[in-house]
């Protein structure tokens, strides 16, 4: 095997200088919120270590994360791919299949023992022996174990892998159950999102591979970077929020001036993400610019808390679906009837025995 | 010894069988197998969706607003495909308009999904089945300049560019560490293409997936993100205020110069590097017409992009709609989505139970419970299957039919319809691609021909886009910038029951969905996606389904390699995750088998 | 808590002979204080949190010259620190202040003269108990109502600034100190609607609060509004007599 290449040597003999290479290390540490001391760091990592082998696993999933991660304008998927990572399995995009495609698995599990990162897209069905997602004449779940036990670290890709996204909303009839339930002796990165953010994502992946190590995590496992703040925080129409100015109805006058979207049930004051400064693609917009309300596509259970228009969440413990406020009104209103009749019927009693006395 | 199947194919499985798991390259998972003969060509074709979801049990008692944001997450390829349909079905069920600038934007949303995802599919999904990239390393720089300019004007075509690009694929490849390319067959008899040819598809490949990103702007720009832009029951979420007070905050010149500008430069990549690569590519492979299946008899389309906004009618869509049978392109013949004897489907080879299993039901009626089990004479266990039975249960994709017909569907489908309904804007551009090619009309029942309709129709989309940018601007100018109808937003406003359906063309082919409203809650919702068209597995009277029969007397060069397998299976752009997800009126009952 | 005595007079908790008064100070400065305090922080809060799940209609005019929502959350803050930082003084006092200053915040579940007088006192609101017990602090079972509604006090509290640190950042003390509650709710959309429904478990108290404030004042003959002015419980009954 010819001796493996460093990302460094791969974009020198592409012709790009030493000064642009510093001047990209300067560039992605900035874009991720990092200093010039990062930078060096990041130049010096590049020039001495070869490229990361990748295995990129599908669940239950809708491939929506490859495609995010594709559209990734710094740096191009296509750069990711071919020089600062090693691709060796994603079946959405590799050239094997059957048993050439197979064959890399064990080959990885083997060859690079302890030093793969298994990124996962989607997540494993437990019902019916698993066999609700097939992998090889197998389920899915045990072939996630299986590449598990040897990676490094594990990078869960989007809602699916992290929380369980749309297959495990309820009644979650496959049982789709997040990656964490399932791993539980290595680290796992959440970067969620339906999808999430293609810069955000490779940002992840550089991020390893540049520093060496997993990004800093918060509580929930995902990267502090880019999901420490909500995209509320960093909304720029904050100010019409702050001034009680709302869109009350769909393409209204406040709409057609881009107030806030909180009175349409805009989920961005409890999610936790990068969209309002990220943006998507390449920074051309985000949910919030384009008129629609954030659905919470990053945050846990997005689906199952009632509509993506209402403000206030729907609670269904009670069989019948109803707002806090619902439950409060009912709730106060059968006290306030209770303490009435209570009333009453204390005073008709204290007639009464007074009479009596 | 075969057996006769009543859509004329004749199956035999008593040669060598082929398992292909995964199946790469495509949205899902996907298990093909196949039985050889003695000279290794194809008698019986076995293909397996391999996933089940069950999106549409959980979308029971949701509110039919949010139904496009569920369904969108049935598939992140076609991405906002499934979110059009349903808020179409929504809207058919309860009754709603939408303003003429939704229906240009929602028109334009999904244009650019379609150009995006043929472009994707071809350089990304498919072109490795064509091109040979290790080949890719011998050729001559020089000469593959000459043969890119020699198709096509495309700036980035010099000698040095080429050859800058070989010295990163060589060191690459010399890197031992091949990413993607590990494994693939490189060097296989069934590659056709002469090392210029592959170099200049693989610099292609990689510009074109620079490129990809581009096209979908056009979803965030309206839809706020994309994969997975937001949509709205009523019209859409995006306003317009191109010149007033806050005008930044909507729709604007600005957004409106974004759309255009992303629309020329998709133009010109399409016509300029797409098309001239399918026909340069296209006639190293003219003699290899293998993959044809069920395209040469019988393909449905549904109809999409209607010119005016609240109108299906045939007349008003552009692309075609209507059903051809048994290569009659004389006849074609009209659907009806609420007619229950048309559409139905059969579970007797899925992984699903019926009370009747020899009966095909309406989606409006649809019934979903699974029903895992490997037929009698399957290899393994149920958790380890090395070969399945055919004439069991087999796949997690039900068998839908058109009057009891398998039909294909997709771009080759909608060129056929097209094509027979001779509407010149699909005539003339076949036509002339044929010539080019120097085939008979009847090359394009075939692998190839899927993948020239994807390409001729992606060129078609990418001018349609402009029509529609064009129209929505005179509609502004005109003063309309009216986006969304909110008469019946409030479900207050809505009737007590409702049914309605909602279809589009997707880019793999004709998709709708059913829905049942009441009591401002969904009770019952069934998508019928295209690759449930074209993977279904055999039905009760026999009929196998597209991918199978494309299948059939495809000869392999290496069994050990079955490329062919691949690049005929590619050529639907087969997409698992939308084709395996139907639902039951009492979906709720599932098995609870845990493992471990 | 303690039993009052049938006849002539009443018991503290230590049995001393309580008879000879008709008025016993039960509630120091610092609790009648507290009380008032956290009735007006309760109506500011929960006003304003309703407005802020469902704000009023838009203003009009630039944001820039506008602050309405800010306005309103800067009360419910406000408000929430208010109440907060009095709820903790009322713990210290918990420890400093008498005897009566305690009886909130634990429940002698392992007494069974307590618990009976639950079940007494529940009697006694269903019409079967012909007359109530007497007691100095609060009833056993309002001593129970009292201390689920301490519990729900503080859930706010600690939801309230969970809530509160998600705009103070992952850095703030409040996220330190209260963050592990999105460990519990990784989704604050969940947070937010416990905290809304604690509220709204607020609001119940206030009108069962109220009410039998007033009733008992009225019918049990022992003061309870009055008190919570002047500290003084008087035992009317034994006036009459």
């Amino acid at each position: 095997m010819a001796a493996i290449e460093t990302f460094y040597d791969v974009i020198r003999r592409q012709g790009v200088t030493r000064r642009s290479f510093t001047k990209f290390c300067s560039l992605t540490a900035a874009s991720l919120g990092l200093g010039q001391t990062a930078a060096t760091q990041m130049a010096q990592a590049l020039e001495t270590k070869p490229r990361i082998p990748v295995i990129w696993m599908h669940g239950l999933e809708c491939t929506c994360c490859s495609e995010s991660f594709i559209r990734s304008a710094h740096p191009l998927a296509k750069d990711v791919v071919l020089s600062m990572i090693s691709l060796d399995y994603d079946d959405t995009i590799m050239a094997a299949a059957g048993h050439q495609a197979e064959a890399i698995l064990e080959e990885t599990k083997e060859k690079y023992k302890g030093k793969y990162i298994l990124a996962v897209e989607g997540n494993p069905p437990l019902n019916e022996g698993g066999m609700f997602c097939i992998d090889g004449g197998k389920p899915f779940v045990e072939k996630l174990k299986w590449m598990a036990e040897d990676a490094m670290a594990i990078i869960a890709w989007g809602a699916c892998a992290s929380w369980g996204c749309v297959q495990a909303a309820k009644p979650n009839p496959t049982q789709a159950t997040p990656i964490d339930k399932v791993i539980k002796d290595k680290p796992i990165i959440k970067v969620p999102g339906c999808p999430p953010i293609a810069e955000v994502m490779t940002g992840v992946v550089t991020y390893v591979t540049t520093f060496g190590r997993l990004p800093e995590l918060d509580r929930q496992g995902r990267p502090k970077m880019f999901y420490s703040q909500r995209i509320h925080d960093k909304c720029y129409r904050r100010p019409h929020f702050d001034a009680g100015q709302f869109v009350e109805e769909w393409d209204d006058e406040a709409a057609r001036k881009g107030h806030c979207l909180y009175k349409m049930g805009c989920k961005g004051p409890t999610t936790y993400n990068a969209c309002s400064t990220v943006r998507w693609n390449g920074g051309v917009s985000f949910p919030i610019q384009s008129g629609h309300g954030c659905i919470g596509c990053s945050e846990e259970d997005f689906w199952d808390k009632g509509s993506f228009y209402d403000r206030l969440t729907k609670i269904n413990q009670f069989g019948i679906e109803h707002n806090a406020d619902e439950v409060g009104l009912a709730a106060a209103a059968v006290v306030g009837g209770a303490v009435a009749v209570h009333a009453g019927v204390t005073a008709v009693k204290r007639i009464t025995t007074k009479h009596e006395g | 010894m075969g057996i006769q199947t009543p859509n004329g194919f004749n199956l035999d499985n008593s040669g060598k069988r082929i398992v292909v798991d995964p199946v790469t390259r495509i949205e899902g998972h996907l298990r093909v197998e196949v039985n050889v003969d003695k000279n290794n060509v194809i008698r019986n074709a076995v293909s397996t969706g391999t996933m089940w979801r069950g999106i549409e049990v959980i979308l029971k008692g949701r509110d039919p607003r949010d139904a496009w944001a569920f369904t969108q997450r049935i598939c992140g390829v076609c991405t906002g495909t499934h979110a059009l349909t349903s808020v179409r079905a929504v809207e058919n069920a309860l009754n709603i308009s939408i303003p003429e600038n939704a229906n240009s934007i929602r028109n334009m949303m999904q244009l650019a999904l379609q150009v995006h995802d043929h472009l994707v599919h071809f350089y990304h999904l498919h072109a490795l089945d064509w091109v040979d990239v290790v080949s890719a390393l011998s050729a001559d720089p020089k000469a593959t300049s000459a043969l890119a300019q020699s198709i096509s004007d495309w700036p980035l075509s010099s000698p040095g560019y080429f050859k800058d690009l070989q010295i990163r694929l060589r060191k690459f490849v010399e890197s031992g560490q091949l990413g993607p390319f590990k494994n693939g067959y490189w060097g296989h008899a069934a590659y056709k293409l002469p090392p210029e040819a592959n170099l200049m598809a693989v610099a292609h490949y990689l510009e074109a997936l620079d490129f990809q990103k581009e096209i979908v702007k056009v979803q965030t720009i309206f839809g706020g993100k994309n994969p997975h832009p937001n949509w709205l029951v009523g019209g859409v979420p995006c306003a317009i205020n191109v010149d007033g007070n806050g005008a930044v905050g909507a729709i604007n010149m600005e957004r409106l110069n974004l759309v255009t500008s992303i629309i020329q430069q998709s133009i010109e990549f399409v016509e300029k590097v797409y098309v001239p690569d399918v026909l340069a590519i296209g006639s190293f492979y003219k003699d290899w017409l293998y993959g044809g299946g069920l395209s040469g008899k019988n393909v449905m389309a549904y109809g999409d992009i209607p010119e005016h906004a609240n109108d299906f009618s045939p007349g008003n869509l552009g692309l075609p709609r209507g059903v051809i049978l048994n290569g009659n392109l004389k006849e074609i013949f009209p659907v009806d989505h609420t007619d229950p004897e048309q559409i139905q489907e059969f579970v007797t080879h899925s992984w699903y139970k019926y009370p009747d299993e020899t009966k095909g039901l309406h989606p409006w009626d649809g019934v979903t419970e699974p029903n895992y089990k490997l037929g009698p004479n399957a290899k393994g266990t149920p958790t380890n299957i090395q070969e399945l039975d055919e004439a069991g249960k087999y796949s997690w994709i039900k068998a839908p039919r058109w009057r009891g017909n398998a039909v294909e569907v997709g771009p080759l489908a909608r060129y056929i319809v097209g094509y027979a309904q001779g509407k010149a804007e699909f005539k003339e551009p076949t036509d002339e691609f044929l010539k080019k090619l120097g085939v008979p009309v009847t090359a394009l029942f075939s692998t190839l021909g899927r993948t020239a309709a994807r390409a001729l129709e992606a060129q078609w989309a990418v001018r349609k886009m402009e029509h529609f940018q064009n129209k929505l601007i005179a509609n502004i100018k005109a003063g309309d910038s009216s986006t969304a109808n909110i008469d019946k937003w409030n479900p207050q406003a809505w009737p007590k029951e409702a049914k309605g359906f909602g279809f589009t063309e997707a880019p793999r082919g004709a998709l709708a969905h059913w829905i049942k409203v009441k009591d401002g809650k969904i009770e019952n919702y069934q998508c019928v996606v295209p690759t449930t068209w074209n993977g279904s597995p055999r039905d009760p009277k026999g009929n196998i389904g597209a991918f199978e029969a494309s299948l059939m007397d495809t000869p392999l060069a290496d069994p050990q390699k079955p490329l062919e397998i691949l690049r005929t299976i590619h050529s639907f752009d087969p997409c698992l995750a939308c084709s395996t997800h139907v639902m039951s009126e009492d979906g709720q009952e599932m098995t609870q088998v845990k493992v471990r | 808590m303690t039993e009052a005595t049938q006849i002539h007079g009443v018991l503290d908790a230590h049995g001393e002979k309580a008879a000879e008064l008709q008025s016993v100070y039960v509630y120091e400065a610092p609790v009648r204080l507290w009380h008032w305090i956290n009735a007006a922080a309760i109506i500011v809060l929960a006003t304003t949190g309703y407005f802020i799940a469902s704000p009023l209609p838009s203003t009009p005019g630039e944001a820039s010259s506008q602050f309405l929502m800010g306005y309103i959350r800067f009360a419910h803050f406000s408000a929430g620190y208010v109440l907060a930082v009095a709820l903790l003084l009322r713990i210290y006092w918990a420890f400093v202040g008498n005897e009566h200053a305690k009886q909130i915040f634990y429940l002698p579940v392992w007494d069974r003269q307590w618990l009976s007088g639950v079940l007494y006192e529940a009697g006694w609101y269903a019409f079967l108990v012909k007359r109530p017990k007497k007691y100095i602090g609060h009833n056993p079972l309002g001593h129970l109502v009292m201390h689920l509604f301490m519990l729900n006090l503080a859930f706010l509290v600690v939801t309230g600034f969970a809530l509160y640190s998600e705009g103070a950042g992952r850095d703030s003390w409040q996220y330190k100190l209260f963050g592990w509650v999105f460990a519990i709710w990784p989704n604050s959309q969940d947070v937010h609607t416990w905290h809304h429904l604690a509220m709204w478990g607020v609001v119940l108290f206030v009108i069962i609060h109220i009410y039998t404030a007033v009733r008992e004042d009225i019918v049990s003959r022992q003061s309870l509004i009055s008190s919570m002015i002047s500290g003084e419980r008087v035992f009317r009954d034994e006036a009459d007599k």
